[in-house]
């Protein structure tokens, strides 16, 4: 077979992760090197080498590869956009400056605004004005953009953002701009906000138009560079790269719309809680990632990961709780994430009222937590596992690394137990507790807040430091099921292979839906079809079928906020009667209320064209004799409150586990990077696939 | 019962959800843009004896003003007589309520029989009726400025009482953004009911309340021992409204804040007596400058409830401009209480010259404009806040285009506001050479203009600062006045910070707010920051020479030094 693997590369903050698939086999391979932030592609390339050569596969065999990556992100966190300039209608070129005129901290007199993404010398208005009905107003003013294309020009601009008032509606003059330009300034690249985001409210299309414009050169440099490389490699399939949405884009799609690729790493942890889910049988997901820093929980909803357009980036993990106008906002679809800071890393402390807390600072990788012995002091989220004995000091890592329990105690008990009067004990099932109800937190922010009850979802629990804690927090929501993969610590990996190319459109279409003119939303749809499909086309064969999935915002008339109603397949015309009352019946269920009396209007049309990629199946375990015994390691004196303090808890060895074993809470499951912990009460099964199904039941 | 720290922690996050998805459906359901895209609105928890126990808000405003207002609502109109399912509604000014235009939601928590606490939302409406459209403008008192609602049930055993809200609603013009507001707010109530009943139900109601007595007791402790960090000593200050209205006598503002082994008092002795005339603020506003600032100078992570609220301690005596009393306007209130907050960081300046700020924008700056909409003929109202120059810091300079102190509304997008009201905005942009300039400088005001081009409108300043700027310290200089002006580019014409026009088909208005203050002597500003202000257009070279004495060479972007150096020889 020519086409025997799948490559998958994902580039995080500290390590760069690879998997292979062999799809002869259904073997899967991982391998993680250190990222090289100052060149990420030197990380990429040495994972690329690395698993190919362990797997023994050659370049030549890889079907496709696709590509995780925060090179987007990094490049507008740490001010690195490409030069670029701005041109907007006269009168408005403040819009970056301005920006929503709010401070991101109420109570901070010391407080700063996010930088401005073009510094105000590279902003332009240009005589020209279209009314919220797209009709122009006054023409464009063609002398007046080709001068400020000059002084761009002039000014060593690499990027050009247009943004003119009512764009979404009639893009005539971005285009005429962008025709402008390119006869004065050729070698510019320009992005039109018309095409990126053609969406109202100025300032968010904006935003998003000039950030892709200004990541499209560090993107096409980037992935030019790296796409150099593998060719030379001999590797000669296809090269894909995650969006934030969750779908793949070629390389080449990437190129001109980066911005869908500003969040493309935490998405893929989502995907593949779907895409277990689908395997499995399970349609409704929360999934939870828990590594050094930070968590972040997902929903997937019948199948599909929840998408916002809500998205600012550049924030970061913000100490304030609802904190807005922080970062940057996109308004491309990104994959719904709720994310806090309480990672394996993150910091316990006692505050100046004599209560404890735990971070949102995190010890990071260095110093690390006090048990890892690299000089770290304060006592964290690992630290405080470790005094319940929930970490095994010995089996850390397969072993690689030994923990310090001494040092673990110590922290807890200096920082936290002896200020509080406390015992370290209590201190540390504290810790864990509190970090626990903010990850409940969390949870309940992507499920309850956003009108799902998490009593219908399963709760897919990965990252290194996920599956320690899933049990607790399923039981506290009252979620029947967690499911834990195999090695939890790659999972986010795997969604790299698991998923749909996909090109999201968008079109502002303000309209009553008792004077709707359903020919006008059929043709849009058409429009955007065609797109799709020639966008698909041109990617050639990697995939097996093309479909179109198509959603409308709608809203009463007179709010701002819209719910995104499934239109179907057919006409619009047949469709109405069963969106309004889906969309009376979604308020209810968002909000609380309907108000069926109250007209409706359509919004935005969404179109998604999927071209589908055949999924890997997961490997399935050898048939066992059923039972744990033959895995189990020792019986050690672990921590739990349901058992009032230290009680008799066996420890097991994943890899020995057959499919079908029942494993007994309390039990402590081991394996290379990561850590189950089974609480009395429930039991843990293994399916077939290995993977963990914790329930209650004793 | 012994605290249990985790469970503390656990229903201490719980609490605050409960408000903050209250805000989540509020602001989503709602219909007018100032609730649903600038967010000025807030929701709180009481426990059962009305004592505040979590709150989540944009506005910092609202910090003290709802917590009186559902007190005050819930005792007059008897705790008894609340049923599961009721709410109250209520927008009553003396003492411890605000402008009109604030209505406040009040539902009672029952709970297997009893009342175990109540939760209520403030929502800002576009209009509530009286003398002008969004019900902004300069009136002589209360009974021109709009509908006064004193505690009723607008909602019985989950019904709408349709009864009261007609009443209501035929004093306003805005009828149906109104309603859907309304609406808003009720579901946002029944939100946090369900929520709260969620932790009732999984821990009990003993050990609920045990823990928010536990949440209170816990916040007085920390804002105690945050508040003993303060240098002791007293500080004083004052400050002015520019005019109130009606005549052009300053609006004289008195602070005195005394920090001593008790904590902060606040004194506003000395203010000027109440006017008739809309710049006079309630005894609630004038309480949450206190608390705004307190909790500024305090540690902003403190969680706000009574434990908080037991450290805000006041002097404001009845009849003055900072407590006024029936039947004196009250309106332009927020201008007063925001001009507050200037004085007191004013006063604090001498004490922890580090943390605090000149002079800011400290001014609501209200654009309201209504009449019938020439597309569907129905009346419409509309109403915004403007942004304006932050004040500069010891080691920063002030922002641009922000709101201040207790304010922090969004903008409306232009397109937004564009697509739903018969108006156009014809510039939205920074205004050049209004920062104090100063070591470090104040922030840039904003221009936005207004056109209208079809049909009669009444047009509303409620603003202020066209007089004086705002303050530099430390040898920093003003920011640059606010001006109004009608028709710009045609006849101009100044407009009062405090007036109603009436504009006829090409009007246009024009607003161009104030710069923030400067920090420490413009000469000892760096030059590079100079010459990257004017760079970028926000200084000219003209004053970057005059008031900085820094000489930019605009051909090639550099400081000409020697230039410069005989400059500030």
């Amino acid at each position: 077979m020519t086409h025997r693997y799948r490559l998958g590369i994902d580039v995080g903050g500290t390590f760069t992760d690879a998997i292979l698939i062999d799809e002869s086999t259904g073997e899967t391979r991982i391998a993680k090197v250190p990222s090289t932030p100052g060149d990420p592609s030197v990380g990429f390339l040495e994972a690329v080498e690395r698993i190919l050569r362990e797997g023994g596969a050659d370049a030549a065999a890889v079907g496709y590869l696709v590509h995780g990556t925060t090179v987007a992100t990094n490049a507008i966190i740490e001010g690195k956009l490409a030069p670029c300039g701005f041109i907007t209608t006269e009168g408005f070129r403040d819009m970056l400056e301005i920006q929503r005129q709010i401070r991101p901290s109420l109570y901070d007199l010391l407080f700063e605004k996010p930088r401005p993404l073009a510094p105000r010398y590279l902003c332009f208005g240009v005589p020209e004005r279209l009314d919220a009905t797209g009709a122009v107003v006054a023409p464009l003013d063609e002398r007046a953009v080709a001068d400020a294309a000059l002084q761009l020009k002039a000014e060593g601009v690499e990027a050009l953002a247009v943004c003119y008032l009512h764009a979404y509606l009639n893009p005539e003059h971005e285009r005429r701009t962008r025709e402008i330009v390119h006869e004065v300034f050729p070698e510019a690249v320009v992005s039109l906000s018309s095409e990126v985001a053609p969406e109202f409210r100025e300032y968010f299309r904006a935003s998003t138009t000039l950030i892709n414009a200004g990541v499209r050169p560090v993107v096409e440099r980037y992935l030019s560079s790296i796409e150099t490389r593998l060719r030379g490699a001999g590797l000669r399939g296809q090269l894909l790269v995650m969006q934030s949405s969750g779908g793949v884009l070629t390389f080449e799609a990437a190129r001109t719309k980066p911005v869908h690729m500003v969040e493309s790493g935490p998405a893929a942890g989502v995907i593949v809680s779907a895409y277990l889910g689908g395997v499995l049988g399970f349609d409704n997901i929360l999934s939870f990632d828990m590594g050094g820093t930070t968590a972040k929980t997902g929903l997937v909803e019948q199948g599909a990961p929840t998408v916002t357009k809500e998205y600012e980036v550049g924030t970061a993990a913000r100490a304030e709780r609802g904190a807005k106008g922080a970062g940057y906002p996109i308004r491309t679809p990104v994959i719904d994430l709720v994310e806090i800071g309480a990672g394996g890393g993150s910091i316990a402390w006692v505050d100046s009222g004599g209560v404890l807390r735990v971070g949102p600072q995190s010890a990071g990788a260095d110093p690390a937590p006090a048990c890892y012995g690299k000089g770290g002091t304060e006592p964290t989220i690992t630290d405080a596992n470790l005094v319940l004995k929930r970490l095994d000091p010995d089996h850390f890592l397969g072993g690689e690394m030994r923990l310090d329990e001494e040092a673990a105690w110590r922290a807890v008990k200096e920082k936290c137990a002896d200020p509080l009067g406390l015992d370290p004990v209590e201190v540390a099932l504290g810790i864990v507790e509190i970090a626990n109800s903010a990850m409940v937190g969390a949870l309940r922010r992507i499920s309850v807040q956003r009108g799902h009850d998490p009593r219908d979802f399963v709760l897919v629990a990965f990252g290194g430091a996920g599956p320690m804690h899933a049990n607790r927090l399923a039981a506290e929501l009252d979620i029947p099921t967690v499911l834990v993969p195999m090695s939890p610590g790659t999972t986010s990996a795997m969604g790299l292979l698991v998923t749909d190319i996909k090109h999201d459109y968008s079109a502002t279409l303000i309209q009553r839906t008792d004077a709707l003119d359903p020919a006008l939303v059929d043709r849009r749809y058409r429009e955007m079809e065609a797109l799709g499909r020639q966008a698909l086309q041109g990617e050639g064969a990697a995939h097996a079928g093309t479909r179109f999935e198509r959603l409308v915002d709608m809203r009463y008339v007179g709010q701002s906020y819209e719910l995104a109603i499934p239109m179907g397949d057919g006409p619009a015309g047949e469709a109405l009667d069963r969106m309004l009352a889906d969309f009376h019946a979604e308020h209810e269920r968002a909000y609380g209320f309907a108000a069926p009396g109250e007209p409706v209007e359509f919004v935005t049309l969404r179109l998604t064209a999927v071209g589908s990629i055949a999924k890997p199946g997961l490997r399935e375990l050898p048939a066992g004799r059923g039972g744990p015994e033959a895995a189990r390691r020792a019986v050690r004196r672990v921590w739990f409150a349901e058992a009032g303090g230290f009680t008799g808890c066996p420890s097991y060895d994943r890899y020995r586990l057959s499919a079908g074993a029942v494993v007994q809470g309390p039990a402590i499951v081991e394996e290379m990077d990561s850590t189950t912990v089974v609480h009395p009460g429930f039991r843990a099964e293994v399916d077939r696939y290995g993977n963990l199904l914790i329930r209650a039941g004793g | 019962m012994k605290l249990d720290p985790i469970k503390f922690e656990v229903l201490r996050n719980g609490f605050l959800e409960a408000t903050e998805e209250m805000a989540l459906a509020l602001r989503r359901s709602a219909y007018s843009t100032n609730i649903k895209t600038r967010c000025d609105f807030s929701c709180c928890l009481f426990d059962r004896d009305l004592r505040p126990i979590a709150q989540s808000f944009s506005q910092p405003n609202h910090l003290g003003s709802m917590v009186g207002t559902v007190r005050q609502a819930v005792l007059e109109y008897g705790p008894e007589k609340l049923e599961p399912g009721d709410q109250l509604v209520v927008n009553y000014p003396y003492p411890s309520g605000a402008h009109l235009n604030d209505i406040v939601l009040v539902a009672p928590f029952h709970y297997r029989g009893g009342v175990q606490g109540y939760f209520g939302n403030l929502a800002h409406h576009v209009d509530v009726g009286g003398g002008a459209p969004a019900s902004v403008g300069a009136f002589r008192e209360i009974y021109q400025e709009g509908v006064i609602i004193p505690p009723v049930k607008m909602v019985k055993a989950g019904e709408i009482v349709d009864d009261v809200f007609r009443l209501i609603l035929s004093q306003i013009r805005s009828k149906r953004e109104t309603a859907g507001d309304f609406r808003a707010q009720i579901a946002a109530n029944n939100t946090g009911v369900r929520r709260l009943a969620a932790l009732f139900d999984r821990h009990g109601a003993q050990t609920v309340n045990f823990y928010m007595d536990e949440l209170i007791a816990y916040t007085d402790r920390r804002t105690a021992a945050e508040l003993a960090k303060l240098p002791k000593g007293e500080y004083a200050a004052e400050g002015y409204v520019d005019n109130d209205g009606f005549t052009d006598e300053p609006v004289r503002l008195a602070v005195r804040v005394a920090i001593d082994e008790g904590g902060v008092l606040f004194d506003f002795t000395g203010s000027d007596p109440q006017r008739r005339a809309p710049v006079n603020s309630t005894l609630a506003q004038t309480y949450s400058a206190a608390a705004y600032a307190l909790k500024c100078v305090a540690d902003p992570d403190l969680p706000v409830n009574a434990g908080f609220y037991r450290h805000v301690r006041l002097l404001a005596p009845e009849g003055t401009v900072v407590n006024c009393v029936h039947p004196y306007p009250v309106v332009a209130g927020w201008e007063t209480q925001v001009r507050l907050n200037d004085t007191i960081f004013k006063a604090l300046a001498q004490a922890i010259p580090e943390r605090m700020i000149a002079g800011t924008k400290a001014m609501q700056c209200h654009a309201g404009f209504g009449g019938a909409d020439p597309r569907t003929g129905a009346y419409y109202c509309y109403l915004e806040t403007l942004g304006g120059g932050y004040g500069a810091r010891a080691r920063s300079d002030g922002p641009d285009a922000v709101q201040t102190h207790g304010q922090n509304t969004e903008n409306a997008p232009v397109e937004e506001t564009e697509i739903n009201y018969p108006v156009r905005i014809l510039r939205y942009e920074l205004v050049e050479d209004s920062e104090g300039a100063g070591r470090r400088r104040g922030g840039l005001g904003v221009r936005r203009d207004y056109r209208f081009d079809d049909h009669e409108v009444t047009f509303t300043i409620l603003a202020d600062r066209d007089r004086w700027g705002p303050w530099g310290l430390f040898g920093g200089e003003d920011g640059q006045k606010a001006r109004y002006i009608l028709n710009p580019d045609g006849e101009a014409r100044p407009l009062g910070s405090k007036s109603t026009v009436d504009l006829g088909p090409g009007d246009v208005v024009s607003y161009r707010t104030c710069g923030g203050g400067g920090y420490g002597p413009p000469e000892e500003r760096d030059p590079r920051l100079v010459l990257r202000d004017v760079r970028e257009g926000k200084v000219s070279a003209a004053r970057a020479r005059e008031v900085y004495r820094v000489v930019v060479d605009t051909e090639t972007w550099t400081v000409d030094e020697a230039a410069t150096a005989g400059c500030r020889a």
